[in-house]
């Protein structure tokens, strides 16, 4: 928290010097506290934490500053809707690192990047090797809402397009405090006990309360974790689950042979209040996973307010979302997007979904 | 007057050995007794504990009908807990408990040495790679059995052209050999982590390395469960046998043993066991090392009293450490790191009381 | 009975077995007198089949009972589980030692007079009762041939007197044929009916006890003058082979006859 508030201050106060600088030389302080100068907006960014590559395209609009990214970026992009909107995208180097984030410091070079993005988090031998090879390289870390955003503002910031972060920071605001407003209003015995699985055909990993996103819009959407004898993601029994008996099941969107079926199909998941009433739902792919934070995040929290609290939320998200890719991505999505975005094929017929069909 | 003296040196003795020898089955008797005692108490103890409260009576009843009760349908949640859930993964466990005390007993006997295990000879490592890759792959079920099955066959085969010189496989030759396998192996299971998807098949890899019957189901017990009977009762069988290959070579071929095949179907035996258990529960280690030597200090060294031993003790140590493992916190405990946990200083402390007693 | 025919074995460019046959018969006990170094243990393991031979032919019966001179036992059996290893051949891959085969090992055992030991570990047992205990092991086998390795070398003199004793019983009580090494030629005296002494020249001579174990063979076969020595003063005749260094050089001659 010291930590956060201190790298926070530091950037406010960076900002504020930067204003009267002169020409196009920008600095900041990134998320390890480190100042970064850059000498002209960065024109060609490699990021090697995964969700930030679909973050620079939304934050351009376009794919032309993004020139390496994570061999899991790319995947997530190829399968989801972005690789449908920026074809282009499939012939962005992704060997600037491993799966890993161990970056392999020659294919960087050769990507020649005025800007590499690295999580600060990860330990020396992913950080130090880019500032040894003389790359300009800027830190950020991943946890929370609060992080999500700085990250996005920094990544903004270097690329000298705080014109399309900003908007982009005040619309994640202004949905959060809407729905948290009413949230706030629910008794807490009307919130539905609701389990992220965060793992499931390998053995089920549930995601507890503590540092972690899901629980933050597992709360925010009107839900209480049902996962609240553990902290983080942890391996759970079925039993365990019979015994938390969750009444809102919702499950990753990584695993991509994963269905709701397999909750419908298990003799003891099944017995669930949430398989029983139909309250299954697996999370969306859409520009990226909505499962952890990233520049759609809005949508995620919309689409888990109208499913924990159906009675008090009716946001018509696929107007938002169309809404959402034309200003990120400035596509029109159709409603046969959508409808797979939704996974409406998979989980149409689950309770309380008909919100998110098209008329 | 040679052979008078020769015949007082004759004792008679033989009617006292006929009421040792008594006596030596009775306290075997006694202790089998014990051991199944702890089993039963073990499965009992897997029964009824469990995070979703299920009374004893309610578990016992449950259990009961479905015994006696045909073509009953199991529609109550804790019905199908105990049913579905926890009975499988005692089964699983326990065969799995069984099969590893078994194979470490029989490796030990082969090796001459009582601190070998799966380990040494590179099979579980090379089980592990065949897992991972399988998991890297995508498969599971019968084909992640057979890939790590296959791989720990692999590595035992190289194992064995690696140790054999001029037609002789030599233990310490064995041994070296091993310890390359398994370096080698052990490469190939970070480099598979390296390459594995962090997103997808990597926590999935993780995790099933740690060890863990987390999702033991009927399925998964159908699956695993041929190959560890199938192994055990093969070195239950060889159990005399093994009393003769813990002998020095030369001294086994004059007792009518051919060391140098036979020690291969214990290798195979062990393969087969290891790779099925491995294959559903992931890594699961100390088990052939501790579970023996407990078994050797209590009922003595003769492999026809130690193999079925190890398998009943085994069976009751790992149904007892996974019922730990799963009911003592919200979060599975990993099997692995808990048979570990409670294996190496129990080890520890058998290995100095056995060698203080050795060496007085 | 066990048989080799033209026997050699090499190792490297040394001979060790040269076109060696011999021939064991049974009812027959056989001492295998040789230096150190000459291939005494290289012979017995030919003839247990434990040896690669270069050329040649051993006839032996599948299973051959046999004393290694001392056991590395990883597992502290006890002596009892040791000799019941015993059975081990007819009983096969699968087999198991039932009542019946418990009782031959128990026999073989109080044969040899350690029916006491039986659940005694056997590396708690002094040199003298393993060797007794590896003897009824032999023993146990069933088998007509019983080789044994240099069985008193580690033995102190009782328990050296009580092993010989033994294998004079068995030998004179079954059609067995024994063979055993040794360093010492009294034991050849005393317990063989033949003697095998394989010279420093790498010839062999074989014959019965009182044709072959002469002053000269011997003398030539250790390369130290050799003599016997008559003990008078016992019931029975009986002759002692000493080397010459070991008689009493200061005591007047006439107390030992030669």
């Amino acid at each position: 928290m010291g930590v956060r508030t201190y790298t926070f201050l530091a950037f406010s106060f960076s900002v504020l010097l930067s204003l009267p600088a002169i020409a196009e030389e920008i600095s900041f302080t990134d998320m390890i506290g480190r100042p970064v100068t850059l000498d002209k907006p960065a024109e060609r960014i490699a990021s090697i934490p995964i969700p930030l590559a679909s973050t620079i395209i939304a934050i351009d609009g376009s794919t032309k500053k993004l020139v390496g990214m994570n061999p899991l970026a790319k995947s997530a992009i190829e399968e989801g809707i972005l690789g449908q909107i920026f074809p282009e995208a499939k012939d962005i180097s992704s060997a600037i690192a491993g799966t890993d984030f161990i970056p392999n410091v020659e294919e960087l070079a050769s990507v020649n990047p005025d800007l590499v993005i690295q999580w600060g988090d990860i330990g020396d031998g992913a950080m130090a090797p880019l500032l040894n090879a003389g790359l300009k390289a800027m830190f950020v870390t991943y946890g929370t809402e609060e992080q999500g955003r700085q990250f996005m503002r920094i990544t903004a910031k270097a690329m000298n397009k705080e014109e399309r972060i900003n908007p982009l920071i005040d619309w994640r605001e202004k949905v959060q405090s809407d729905i948290q407003e009413k949230t706030d209003k629910i008794a807490n015995d009307q919130k539905p006990r609701t389990l992220y699985l965060q793992r499931a055909l390998t053995g089920l990993i549930a995601v507890g309360p503590g540092q972690s996103y899901m629980d933050f819009w597992i709360r925010l959407g009107g839900g209480v974790n049902a996962a609240k004898d553990i902290t983080g993601a942890k391996p759970v029994s079925p039993e365990q689950v019979a015994q938390w008996d969750p009444e809102v099941i919702f499950l990753n969107s990584f695993e991509g042979n994963l269905t709701t079926d397999f909750i419908y199909n298990d003799p003891v998941l099944s017995m669930t209040k949430a398989a029983k009433e139909k309250r299954v739902y697996k999370m969306p792919l859409g520009g990226y996973r909505w499962d952890p934070p990233n520049q759609e995040s809005p949508l995620t929290w919309m689409w888990v307010a109208n499913l924990l609290q159906p009675g008090v939320f009716k946001f018509d998200l696929r107007a938002e979302m169309q809404k959402a890719y034309k200003s990120l991505y400035g596509y029109d999505l159709t409603a046969s997007d959508i409808d797979e975005v939704l996974w409406v094929k998979m989980q149409g017929s689950s309770k309380n979904y008909a919100i998110f069909k098209a008329d | 007057m040679l052979t008078s003296r020769a015949e007082n040196i004759r004792l008679p003795t033989s009617l006292k050995t006929g009421e040792m020898e008594n006596r030596r089955l009775a306290k075997q008797a006694v202790a089998f007794l014990i051991l199944s005692v702890v089993l039963l108490g073990s499965i009992f103890f897997g029964l009824c504990a469990g995070r979703f409260s299920i009374t004893p009576a309610r578990a016992l009843e449950i259990v009961f009908n479905w015994l006696f009760t045909p073509g009953l349908l199991i529609n109550q949640i804790d019905e199908r807990i105990i049913l579905l859930v926890r009975i499988p993964r005692i089964i699983l466990a326990g065969f799995a408990g069984a099969g590893l005390a078994v194979a470490g007993a029989a490796l030990q006997a082969v090796f001459r040495n009582p601190l070998v295990s799966p380990q040494i000879l590179g099979i579980s490592p090379g089980a592990a790679f065949g897992g991972v890759l399988a998991i890297v792959l995508g498969w599971w079920g019968l084909a992640l059995l057979g890939l790590s099955f296959a791989s720990g066959l692999i590595a035992l085969v190289f194992v064995g052209l690696l140790a054999r010189i001029n037609g002789r496989s030599e233990i310490i030759t064995v041994i070296l050999a091993g310890i390359v396998i398994s370096a080698l192996f052990g490469a190939l299971v970070s480099l598979s982590q390296f390459l594995a998807d962090p997103n997808g098949s990597l926590p999935a890899i993780v995790y099933w390395l740690m060890g863990s019957m987390a999702s033991a189901t009927w399925q998964k017990l159908t699956l695993a469960a041929p190959g560890l009977i199938m192994g055990t009762l093969l070195i239950m069988a060889m159990r005399f046998r093994l009393n003769i290959l813990s002998l020095d070579d030369a001294e086994a071929r004059s007792l009518g043993a051919n060391p140098d095949i036979e020690r291969w179907i214990i290798f195979l035996a062990v393969t087969i066991i290891v790779g099925s258990q491995v294959s559903v529960s992931g890594v699961i280690g100390w088990i052939g090392l501790v579970i023996p030597h407990t078994v050797r200090m209590i009922m003595g060294q003769d492999n026809r009293v130690v193999i079925p031993a190890s398998a009943i003790l085994g069976a009751a140590f790992l149904i007892f450490a996974d019922t730990l493992a799963r009911t003592m916190t919200a979060a599975e405990i990993p099997l692995g790191a808990l048979t570990a946990l409670v294996g190496a200083p129990v080890f520890a402390v058998l290995l100095r009381s056995h060698y203080r007693e050795r060496m007085q | 009975m066990i048989m080799l025919s033209d026997v050699t074995v090499r190792f490297g460019s040394r001979v060790i077995l040269d076109n060696v046959s011999l021939h064991f018969p049974k009812n027959r006990t056989t001492a295998i007198l040789g230096p150190n170094g000459r291939g005494k243990t290289t012979l017995l393991r030919t003839l247990l089949g434990q040896q690669k031979m270069n050329s040649g032919l051993r006839h032996a019966p599948k299973i051959v009972g046999y004393v290694p001179q001392a056991v590395m036992l990883a597992h502290p059996y006890s002596a009892l589980d040791i000799v019941v290893m015993g059975r081990a051949a007819s009983l096969g891959l699968f087999g198991r030692p039932d009542k019946k085969e418990q009782n031959i090992a128990l026999e073989a055992m109080a044969r040899v007079g350690v029916a006491h030991l039986t659940d005694t570990p056997f590396l708690r047992l002094s040199g003298g009762e393993r060797q007794l205990v590896l003897l009824a092991r032999a023993i146990a086998t069933g088998a007509d041939v019983l080789i044994l390795d240099e069985p008193a070398a580690a033995l102190d003199l009782h328990n050296e007197m009580r092993l010989l004793d033994i294998l004079t019983d068995i030998s004179q009580e079954s059609d067995k044929s024994i063979i055993f090494t040794t360093h010492n030629p009294n034991h050849a005296l005393n317990v063989a009916d033949d003697v095998l002494m394989m010279m420093p020249d790498g010839s062999t001579i074989h014959g019965t006890v009182n044709e072959t174990l002469k002053t000269d063979n011997l003398t030539r076969l250790y390369g130290v003058d050799m003599q016997f020595i008559r003990l008078d003063n016992q019931a029975e005749e009986q002759s002692l082979v000493i080397p010459s260094f070991s008689l009493c050089r200061k005591c007047p001659a006439a107390s030992v006859k030669f």
